[in-house]
């Protein structure tokens, strides 16, 4: 048997006291069992029996009921009167109004049936408040909503009638008035610019002052041309009607909240202790939520089961797929399938199989914990949302969930399915011989890249020590350059500060494929610059086919494109200095060294640390510098096999075994291997930025 | 003007104005020294491309760019890219990504930013974090499955070509950065305006439509200017997704012209390369300031 | 419209403690309400509450018998005049006060009436057309003034609007606030931390601290009979003189025996109780006299004057270095290291129970 509490809680906790006898003395009782010594105990266990056993013929129970039965007779007999209300109401006027008169007389009269039984139960108490709310404040909307459309019938009649002739003469008047404003307008502007002339104002202040006259005119005119009848007729229709639409509602929307409010502070008293409909609908969202009487939520779950057993179950068996089978699809990869059937698309329909799965059960449990909660507060003695508590509730707290979901519903699809697909394909068997059909091969690819073995795995460690060498020289040098011209152009002293910025603006840009592809013209065999330095230095420069020289060239090239960047941020950090601090190291004696040691660096470098950061990893994974200056190139294959050049970073590598020699599930595994390497890179990078640190997420 | 005046004048002119202290020996040597690192780098920085402009206009240059001495002004080149290449194709494929990866992250982004930087909902920090860290992972680490998602789709429907792949590819790789950059800046504007609104009459929908997206204008300006120029630097995505040439972006097109012995031609390259730099140029040129910022806002603001 | 707030209380999420607690207040139509406090005392918290910004935990909230709840502040007809004047920065002056009007789809008419009645009212009909960037802080606050206004809501609110202009334009607005206030007649809610502004405009003050109530009433009431030390100190420039001691012989003696005070006959049967307890004295500065009316008296030597005028201010001390604060006219001579005599006006005293701090007379 349940256990009961004495009291009633609202959802703050508020005590409220029980109306209902029976259960209340059953409370009682219970509660003295539990601090009863042995030889009491008995005697109170008897006495919940024999009131257990007598739960029928117990006065309150007997009260309850025949309060039960009249009510049924109440309601029946006033529908019959509302029957003959609503025949009598005026036929012309409007459904919205019909109800509302309607609400009125059902309010009235339950207000003065429920008055009685107010201290029998908190039901009844709440219908009788409930009731006298709508009493109360009906009459006035409903007097609102009538002059109002009374207002509108008529601005509606007045509308047909408008004189043609006058409208005519007012639209001349009209013209008149805009030309007479322009006319103003001009005035205005000469003035304006006269005060301009003789220096009394700015620019700026010409400029807004003149945006102030245009406003001003079109103000003007646009308020003229309300004189005409016919326009501001309609203007009035528009109003009458919003007012009639939103206004009617905002007014019965603090209705609603009243009576909401009341549902709030008036307990339900239940004599069900367990919450079973939320274990016995566990499968069927919606369904509990109907049996606690919440409409609004049933539907919105309802569609939730909908989906669930129409979309993600059937797809998840296969049915509806594209090519796969769902869920099996990806176990079997296609094998043993016709020909047409590719393992990579059972394998990304399986991963969306398993996506729509996760979704379903966390729309299930979702439902579930709803369900359950409901269902224990009211217990507890807190009402279930009604209908408009449920929508404003979903209206405030779903918008941001509801605005944000084109960004979730793009951000699965172009990167958590795809990454999830990479994710698996690294596992696989995915190359060169087995393109439309491959199967599982478990971490084999992962022993390869850790063992350095096989046609691709090889060449891993040597590229990724490449890699390193590349990403560290590249980017610390471009940041060194940049910060060193940021700095000596921050001078006060230098002129032509903006030429300066300009050009150095130029390699960030102008794109970057554009002078990557030519300056690999230029280094070419005939190019402009190996020519150039063959005549003036007698070096022959094989930046294409030496190794050595191809790295040191690769290396320079980034600093003259990646410094630009570097010093540009720097640049504006270094203006946001505020001078009094160097006024103030100055004063105290610091030289300029010492001033640039101790504070300029650290305050730019704190500041542009993230974006720093950023460009270690944006260099490791810098592929289009490798592969449009030389493709990766010069190739060595004595070194590096036939699949990579002595200058392949490791994602210029994995792009060539993935697009060029379809090595995909290898190229997918050594991916996976530097992204988490990245991650964790970015995950330090992130955590220690001022930026996450102060972010009051 | 008489002789005292110019005397008073030759005075003037002689005063030491300057608010600084004036310049001791090593320090005039050393701002001596500072012109010539500016002013080689910046030669550093023309001289190739200057090489490139000079070699666009240069009618003496052939397939192959060389180091000649002979200059002849001629627009051949421009010529031989717009009637011989599909440049004028490129161009349009090009515009018509960037503005739609343009307009499709305002979209989203604006939201999001909105909802993330007002609303304290669950699973907030959650989801921003986590998406921060996946974009770490290279895009084309799905490039295996964009190819066959795209034939999946396309066979579905069959109006989803491989640019608008590339678009939703682009637009989704910038959300996160993106909201992060908009939420800041939103973060910035006081919420007693989004106060003011509601009591005003607003609800959620129109405080965003009507407040914050008309104040968030200059950032937002930023997303968009990004988000646009993206499609016009990226080489990688369009050469791998985009295989028929008619569908090219300008990068991939362009690089036909130097690395495709059918369509060599290195000059018209440089034109090609000029045309397309010259807008993206002056817009950074105008709008340094405002790139800059909302490049630091980023990581400064969060 | 008449606002009522029926024990009102307020939890954040995540947080042990009340805010607010048991709030009881009863706004009458067309008063002038200013809830004054300390910062951090919750008043603003308050206000928010009461405009619909922040949810209300516990208790009603009640416009004209309507209970308001859970309605949306855009629902609720009222407007609010905020501290940063949250003017929206992209319109011009005209549309910011146009926008809740045109929000309501009003007649382009009655817009263009009510915001030049208001512009009229508030002398800002020059910069009608312009941004709220390009305006003086002191229009700004207008402009706020007349967006507010324009709405013709039935309750008013303002959350500090003149802390930020300056001295004199405060002085100013603070009459002209009343002067509008009168031709209006709405209901209206100001909160402040500043005593003068409460004790110039409100036809009723609530002083809040700790999230309580500490008294609620006519703005004399609060200077001439504080509830309790808080109000005591916390209204009145400069601040009250608060001796503590104990009731001897139905005589206040001090603490440290320098200062007697025999109460006035009324008082001391109020005081009968409290014979042998602790209890504080409060005292105005300008309620001290030379003699007094039962010649308790005391000594003190003069150590800070400060000379404002129409009065001086002396910072006296007793000879156990304890200080009182004297308000004298300004034409009597003091100097600095004086002894002088000083008595009380009897009738000037305010009783405080030192344990709770309550009123005793």
């Amino acid at each position: 048997m349940g256990k009961y509490n004495e009291f009633l809680y609202d959802d703050i906790g508020n005590e409220y006291a029980r109306k209902n006898l029976y259960l209340l003395e059953l409370a009682k009782l219970q509660s003295k069992l539990k601090t009863a010594k042995a030889e009491e105990k008995l005697e109170i266990n008897d006495a919940i029996k024999k009131l257990i056993k007598n739960k029928k013929n117990n006065p309150y129970n007997l009260e309850l009921s025949s309060y039960k039965s009249k009510e049924k007779n109440f309601l029946t007999t006033l529908n019959a009167k509302v029957k003959v209300f609503v025949s009598n109401l005026d036929k012309s006027i409007d459904g919205k109004l019909k109800k509302m008169e309607k609400d009125l007389f059902i309010s009235t009269e339950k207000a003065s049936f429920y008055k009685k039984y107010v201290p029998l139960t908190h039901d009844a108490a709440l219908a009788y408040e409930r009731n006298c709310i709508m009493r109360d404040q009906l009459p006035e909307i409903i007097q609102k909503y009538k002059t109002t459309k009374d207002e509108l019938t008529n601005a509606k009649a007045h509308l047909k009638q408008i004189d043609v002739q006058n409208e005519k003469k007012v639209k001349l008047e009209i013209k008149e008035f805009a030309s007479k404003q322009k006319a103003i307008f001009n005035e205005g502007k000469l003035k304006l610019k006269e005060k301009r002339h003789s220096k009394l104002i700015s620019d700026k202040a010409l400029k807004n002052g003149i945006i102030e006259l245009q406003k001003k005119r079109s103000e003007a005119i646009n308020l003229k041309s309300y004189e005409s009848d016919k326009k501001s007729t309609k203007e009035l229709i528009e109003n009458k009607k919003y007012v009639l639409n939103k206004g009617i509602r905002r007014e019965l929307n603090v209705l609603k909240s009243n009576i909401s409010d009341l549902r709030r502070k008036t307990p339900i008293e239940l004599s069900k202790t367990k919450p079973y409909f939320s274990a016995i609908t566990v499968l069927f969202p919606g369904i509990g939520q109907l049996l606690n009487k919440q409409a609004l939520k049933a539907i919105v779950f309802a569609f939730a089961t909908l989906f669930i057993y129409v979309i993600a179950i059937p797809y998840a068996l296969g049915f509806g797929n594209y090519q796969g089978s769902g869920i099996s699809g990806l176990i079997s990869l296609a094998e043993g399938g016709k020909k047409v059937d590719k393992s990579l698309i059972f394998m990304i329909e399986g991963i969306v199989a398993i996506f729509l799965l996760m979704f379903s059960a966390a729309l299930l449990m979702l439902s579930y914990f709803d369900v359950k909660k409901v269902e224990k507060d009211a217990m507890k003695g807190i009402r279930p949302r009604n209908w408009f508590e449920s929508y404003s509730k979903i209206g405030q707290e779903g918008f941001p969930y509801l605005v944000s979901l084109p960004a979730l519903i793009v951000t699965v699809f172009i990167v958590i399915v795809p990454i999830t697909t990479a994710i698996m394909l690294s596992f696989t068997g995915m190359d060169p011989k087995h393109q439309s059909k491959f199967t599982w091969v478990g971490i084999e690819n992962y022993k390869l890249i850790a063992t350095g073995s096989g046609l691709a795995g090889s060449v891993f460690w040597s590229i990724l020590g490449w890699t390193l060498v590349w990403t560290v020289c590249a980017t610390s040098l471009a940041i060194f350059v940049g910060f060193m011209l940021a700095i000596i152009a921050n001078n006060d002293r230098i002129k032509g500060k903006t030429f300066f910025r300009v050009v150095y603006l130029l390699p960030w840009a102008v794109p970057a494929f554009i002078t990557i592809m030519f300056f690999s013209i230029m280094f070419s065999q005939n190019g402009s610059i190996t020519t150039l330095l063959d005549n003036f230095f007698n070096i022959q420069l094989t930046a294409k086919t030496d190794p050595f020289y191809s790295r040191i060239v690769l290396i320079l090239l980034q600093t003259w494109l990646g410094s630009s960047y570097v010093f540009l941020l720097s640049t504006g950090v270094l203006q946001a200095i505020p001078g009094d601090l160097y006024e103030a190291a100055q004063i105290d004696g610091a030289t300029e060294w010492q001033k640039l040691k101790r504070i300029t660096i650290p305050i730019v470098l704190f500041q542009t640390a993230p974006l720093l950061v950023g460009q270690y990893t944006f260099n490791f994974n810098n592929f289009s510098i490798i592969y449009l200056f030389n493709g990766g190139g010069p190739f060595n294959p004595s070194k590096y096999g036939n699949l990579a050049g002595s200058t392949d970073l490791l994602i210029s590598y994995i792009y060539k075994l993935t697009m060029e020699n379809q090595y995909q599930s290898i190229g997918a595994a050594i991916t996976i291997v530097i992204s988490l390497g990245l991650m964790l890179f970015a995950f330090i990078g992130f955590k220690n930025s001022k930026a996450f640190k102060e972010e009051r997420l | 003007m008489k002789k005292s005046d110019k005397k008073k004048s030759d005075k003037k002119n002689k005063l030491y104005l300057s608010d600084k202290q004036p310049l001791s020996t090593v320090g005039k040597l050393m701002l001596f020294l500072s012109y010539i690192v500016l002013f080689a780098w910046a030669l550093i920085i023309l001289l190739p491309l200057a090489d490139m402009v000079v070699s666009a206009f240069n009618g003496r240059q052939e397939q192959y760019i060389m180091l000649n001495d002979n200059f002849q002004f001629s627009l051949k080149h421009f010529d031989y890219l717009f009637n011989e290449t599909l440049y004028l194709s490129w161009v349009k494929n090009t515009l018509f990504i960037a503005i739609m990866t343009a307009v499709i992250t305002l979209i989203i982004v604006s939201f999001t930013g909105f909802a993330y930087s007002r609303y304290r909902f669950k699973g907030r920090k959650a989801s921003l974090m986590a998406i921060m860290l996946i974009q770490t992972i290279p895009t084309f680490a799905g490039i295996t499955a964009y190819f066959t998602m795209h034939s999946v789709i396309s066979s579905i429907a069959p109006f989803f070509t491989r640019q608008m792949m590339l678009i939703l590819i682009y637009a989704g790789g910038g959300i996160a950065s993106n909201t992060f950059i908009l939420k800041g800046y939103i973060d910035s504007i006081s919420t007693e305006l989004d106060d003011a609104a509601r009591i005003d009459g607003c609800s959620s929908m129109q405080v965003y439509r009507l407040i914050i997206m008309p104040i968030a204008k200059p950032m937002l300006a930023i997303i968009a200017l990004w988000s646009f120029i993206g499609p016009f630097m990226d080489y990688l995505l369009p050469r791998v997704l985009l295989t028929n040439p008619e569908s090219y972006t300008l990068a991939a097109g362009l690089f036909t012209l130097i690395n495709d012995f059918r369509t060599m031609n290195q000059p018209a390259f440089a034109a090609g390369g000029l045309l397309t730099a010259i807008p993206i140029v002056a817009l950074f040129i105008v709008l340094q300031k405002q790139l800059v910022s909302g490049l630091s806002q980023g990581s400064v603001k969060g | 419209m008449n606002v009522v707030l029926k024990n009102i209380g307020k939890k954040y999420e995540g947080r042990e403690e009340f805010t607010l607690k048991d709030i009881n207040l009863e706004i009458a139509d067309k008063d002038f309400c200013v809830i004054l406090g300390p910062s951090g005392c919750g008043k603003t918290t308050l206000l928010r509450m009461i405009a619909g910004l922040n949810s209300i935990t516990e208790g009603d909230l009640l416009f004209d018998k309507k209970r308001m709840n859970k309605v949306p502040s855009k629902d609720r007809d009222i407007a609010m005049v905020f501290q940063s004047y949250a003017l929206y920065p992209h319109m011009t002056v005209y549309d910011n006060m146009a926008f809740s009007l045109s929000m309501r789809k009003e007649r382009k008419k009655v817009i263009d009436e009510r915001v030049m009645e208001a512009a009229e009212l508030l002398q800002i009909k020059e910069y009608l057309y312009s941004k709220p960037s390009d305006i003086s802080g002191g229009q700004r606050q207008r402009v706020a003034l007349g967006r507010a206004m324009v709405r013709k809501p039935s309750v008013f609110l303002m959350d500090e609007p003149l802390s930020n202009l300056d001295a004199k334009l405060r002085e100013h607005m603070r009459v002209e606030l009343v002067r509008l206030h009168k031709a209006l007649g709405t209901t209206s809610i100001y909160v402040t931390h500043d005593q003068t502004e409460a004790m110039t405009m409100a036809t009723k003050i609530v002083l809040m601290n700790d999230g309580k109530i500490q008294q609620a009433g006519k703005p004399d009431e609060f200077y001439n009979r504080p509830e309790n030390i808080f109000v005591a100190k916390f209204i009145g420039s400069p601040t009250m003189n608060i001796i503590e001691g104990i009731i001897k012989e139905g005589k206040f003696v001090a603490d440290h025996g320098l200062i007697e005070i025999t109460p006035s006959p009324n008082d001391a049967l109020k005081l009968k109780p409290f014979e042998g307890k602790l209890v504080s004295v409060g005292i105005r500065p300008e309620r001290f006299e030379s003699g007094g009316e039962f010649g308790d008296t005391f000594s003190a030597t003069v150590d800070v004057v400060e000379m404002l005028g129409k009065e001086k201010i002396l910072y006296a001390r007793l000879d156990n270095g304890s200080e009182l604060v004297i308000s004298t006219p300004g034409h009597f001579e003091y100097a600095v290291d004086e002894v002088h005599s000083f008595g009380f006006d009897v009738g000037a005293i305010h009783f405080f129970d030192t344990v709770t701090g309550l009123r005793i007379n």
